[in-house]
């Protein structure tokens, strides 16, 4: 019996990606601007969060889904800064995809929520892969990684739209240029705008903050 | 770390797409995928073998990779690149940003 090729030409996550598009179809129905972040683990994730959530909670109802292998410690840590925050355990798994968060979304009060912020599990592979319905994808490194990240892990960097190179305190201690880590994230993705932030000196929080607040309300008017 | 799962994707659909075609046996697969997609070939390939062992009989997989293209800031040659640094092989120079790469896709079957 002879074989017949039958083209197919199907995306592999497209199972994932249409639960992502149900995901941002609601987002949009209630106007709420969301972040997926997406580092390696320990780049500050969560210390971020907990210095933005303080930052933006008296003028923005914020909430927060917080993914981790094994334990609910970092949502733990941010439900102490009097926000909303549901936690997804993955058990293991590497990644968040769309279904937990779909499931997760069904917890939240989205009526009540402008803006909200998705840590992802930290890993620098395995989630750049999976759309979650976000706005926005954002890649975050510390500058304790060294510059070479972005070409270590080019999905992750060409994937976000903004790159957060985070522990910017530290630069004085270490053999770390923020220059070459910038132009090494830029030429595996030009189109990357960049914040510089530390969790323990405050330094550039108050610009991703703004910057944060000004995408909520423009996503608002766009709709 | 997300090949299996990406493996157990691709027996979805292929399973999909074979119940669409009654009294068909499937032989071949094909997937391409990315240099820049983040998934690893070699391990891909392994976690594809196992799915498809316990569920057919003799299915060869091809995997092929799919590099992206980049271009030289000096002498504007375009270049294929699969990983980093992305160099020009004409004049050394760095590319600015690297179109493409970035698939994960199955492509064919083959049945009989
Ligand atoms: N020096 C310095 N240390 C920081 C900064 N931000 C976070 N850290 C420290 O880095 C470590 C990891 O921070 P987390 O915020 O837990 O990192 P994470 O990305 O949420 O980690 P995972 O969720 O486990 O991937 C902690 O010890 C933090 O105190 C910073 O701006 N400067
Ligand atoms: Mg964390
Ligand atoms: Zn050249």
């Amino acid at each position: 019996m002879s074989s017949e090729r039958v083209e197919v030409k199907e995306k592999v996550l497209s199972a994932n990606d249409q639960v992502a598009a149900e995901n941002r179809a609601l987002l949009a129905a209630h106007g709420i601007y969301s972040v997926n972040m997406i580092s390696s683990p320990g780049s500050g994730k969560t210390t971020l969060l907990e210095r933005t959530v303080d930052l933006l909670k008296p003028s923005l109802r914020l909430g927060v889904v917080a993914g981790d292998v094994q334990t609910r410690n970092d949502a733990e840590r941010l439900e102490r800064h009097g926000i909303p925050v549901e936690a997804i355990e993955t058990g293991g798994g590497c990644h968040l995809d769309a279904r937990q968060v779909a499931r997760t979304l069904a917890l939240l009060d989205l009526p009540s929520t402008d803006l909200l912020f998705i840590e992802n599990v930290g890993n620098l592979v395995c989630p750049s892969s999976f759309d979650l319905g976000e706005s926005e994808k954002i890649v975050l490194m510390s500058v304790t990684e060294g510059e070479d990240k972005p070409l270590k892990y080019p999905a992750a960097f060409r994937r976000a739209r903004i790159c957060v190179i985070t522990k910017v305190d530290l630069v004085p201690h270490l053999d770390f240029s923020t220059e070459r880590a910038v132009d090494n994230a830029r030429s595996v993705n030009p189109d990357l705008r960049f914040f510089f932030t530390s969790s323990y000196s405050g330094e550039g929080l108050e610009e991703w903050g703004g910057w944060l607040g000004e995408r909520v309300e423009e996503y608002r008017r766009g709709r | 770390m997300h090949e299996m799962s990406v493996a157990l994707e691709i027996g979805s659909i292929v399973a999909r797409e074979l119940a669409k075609r009654p009294g068909c046996r499937l032989t071949g697969l094909g997937v391409v995928v990315g240099a820049f997609s983040g998934v690893q070939i070699d391990t891909l390939e392994f976690c594809l073998e196992v799915v498809m062992a316990e569920r057919y009989d003799g299915v060869v997989c091809e995997v092929k990779p799919e590099p992206g293209t980049a271009q030289c800031l000096q002498c504007g040659r375009r270049f294929q690149v699969s990983r980093a640094p992305f160099e020009c092989p004409t004049c050394g120079m760095p590319a600015l940003g690297v179109d493409g790469g970035d698939s994960l896709q199955v492509s064919y079957l083959e049945v009989e």
